[in-house]
């Protein structure tokens, strides 16, 4: 079985021997569209990391008519702490409220000279956890303060959550429908640049057919040398998107997202490199498995 | 060892490649398929390798049904078939000795077993001092020995040759008629399609004669 095995791999090894321009064809298309793909995913991380910024701009506030006792409010901040959606509250007071007010008209807080301390009314500010930002969050966490709590005043800026959902469902169909194209598009024109290659060793395939090898035989050196060439061609995106990312991108994106809020820009994980490289050995072999079963025939 | 019953072969609707051919090979026996251009030797073989399946009829090798052979056991019946072509179909990028390590390869035979195999049955054929050129560095009539060495490397029990000596001087088919009165000598059955008279009259054999895809005679010398 390992005797087998490593013949297999080293006929695929000499096959990559003796047609070195044509491997280099396939890993190059590989690189060339994994590279693409690669900073296709850095645009989505990144943009997914600036909408998860924005995201933490959705909270409920709910606006006391009454300040309760502190140990009711104590209560109420444990019980509104412990809804499945409630990240954090912050109980903000009258005078709270009219420090930020004033804090806010900067220089023209003197506006305010004269004014009680109790023009603002008191609030709860509620963080949601980031899975529960969304209407369906919102709602539940609303639902809650009015049946329990008997909270009434509650604002959830209901208009730009609409909006934003919105803007997230377009970007997740966007990023879907694109990368998906991408892959497509990627996996097309490897198996095609695979397909040429094995074209070129046809008699080989034929050959291999009459004196007695079975499809998986005759199939599985082309498949490892996909394989192979998949991995090269992973390695080699991987390695140049991140010296492009490093060398030129990094810079223009920062200055691009961070006018929108991000406060930093990031390059693949690990986790994601590790993907990108086996997404690579992937569109190796199943390009390779596409263009056989054509060619393949005993 | 060969047996074929009512065999018809259409590969369209109105033009039949072979019909009704009903036909016993012996174990040993050395038979010729002859007849004009497009008479259906190269169909009658290529049912023989599986490579295509007949229309109608049963065809038996060594007590096996090819004609309800599933495709997953094609490759095993070829194992024990030796077939030659006119073009040689040599792996040209690969060296004489790989060319004809191939089906022992495929059988997944131990290194040494194959390099000992090998370098027998290339000094049968006469070759053994040329086993690390590569096809295209050879002559018609040595690449066709090389194909002859790939073809009986396996110690088949068939060899099926498609026109073997059509593109070769007529000195040369005499060394390669050799090399197949050899193996029918060592027990090998062999069909040879072919159109060459001279060489039949030389070597005669039991010959059939094919016309239109019928068989139109079975003739001992």
């Amino acid at each position: 079985m390992l005797e087998r095995s490593l013949y297999l791999l080293r006929r695929a090894l000499r096959n990559i021997r003796q047609s070195p321009v044509l491997c280099g064809a396939a890993i190059g298309t590989v690189a060339v569209a994994l590279t693409i793909l690669a900073f296709f995913g850095i645009l989505v991380l990144n943009i997914q990391k600036l909408t998860s910024q924005w995201s933490r701009q959705v909270q409920v506030v709910a606006y006391l008519d009454q300040v309760p006792a502190p140990s009711v409010l104590e209560s109420w901040k444990k019980s509104i702490a412990a809804l499945p959606e409630v990240e954090g509250v912050i109980f903000v007071s009258r005078s709270t409220a009219l420090e930020r007010f004033r804090n806010r008209l900067g220089a023209d807080a003197s506006l305010l000279a004269g004014v009680e301390e109790d023009l603002l009314p008191a609030s709860l500010e509620i963080g949601l956890r980031s899975e529960a930002r969304n209407r369906a969050g919102v709602e539940g966490v609303v639902a809650a303060l009015r049946d329990r709590l008997g909270l009434s005043d509650l604002r959830y800026g209901q208009d730009w959550l609409d909006r934003f959902e919105a803007f997230l469902t377009l970007l997740r169909t966007g990023f879907l429908v694109l990368g998906g194209f991408l892959l497509f598009a990627t996996l097309f024109i490897v198996a095609n640049t695979i397909k040429l290659t094995l074209y070129a060793r046809k008699d080989e395939l034929e050959v291999m057919a009459l004196v007695g090898g079975t499809p998986w035989f005759i199939k599985t050196p082309f498949l490892l040398e996909g394989g192979i060439q998949g991995l090269c061609g992973g390695t080699l995106a991987l390695a140049g998107a991140a010296l492009v990312f490093h060398g030129f991108l990094q810079q223009g994106l920062s200055t691009l997202l961070l006018a929108a809020g991000v406060d930093g820009i990031t390059f693949l994980s690990p986790v994601y490199q590790l993907l990108l490289v086996g997404l690579g050995v992937f569109l190796g072999v199943a390009g390779s498995m596409l263009s056989l079963r054509r060619l393949v025939r005993v | 060892m060969i047996q074929l019953f009512n065999i018809c072969k259409a590969y369209q609707k109105d033009a039949s490649a072979l019909s009704d051919i009903t036909l016993k090979v012996p174990k040993g026996d050395f038979l010729y398929v002859t007849g004009a251009s497009g008479a259906g030797k190269s169909t009658l073989l290529k049912l023989l390798y599986a490579a295509e399946k007949p229309s109608r009829g049963q065809i038996l090798i060594n007590g096996l049904n090819v004609t309800r052979m599933g495709p997953g056991r094609i490759p095993y019946l070829r194992r024990q078939l030796g077939i030659v072509f006119q073009d040689f179909k040599l792996i040209p990028t690969r060296t004489i000795f790989e060319n004809v390590a191939f089906p022992l390869e495929v059988q997944g035979r131990k290194r040494f077993e194959v390099s000992k195999k090998v370098y027998q049955t290339l000094k049968q054929v006469g070759l053994e001092h040329k086993l690390h050129r590569r096809p295209l560095e050879l002559s018609g009539g040595e690449q066709q020995r090389a194909a002859i060495a790939r073809a009986l490397v396996v110690d088949p029990l068939v060899l099926l040759a498609d026109e073997p000596t059509g593109n070769l001087d007529p000195e040369i088919t005499l060394d390669i008629m050799e090399l197949f009165k050899g193996a029918n000598a060592r027990g090998t059955t062999v069909l040879i399609a072919t159109h060459d008279r001279a060489m039949i009259k030389r070597f005669p054999r039991r010959q059939i004669i094919l016309d239109q895809g019928r068989l139109v005679e079975d003739r001992n010398p």
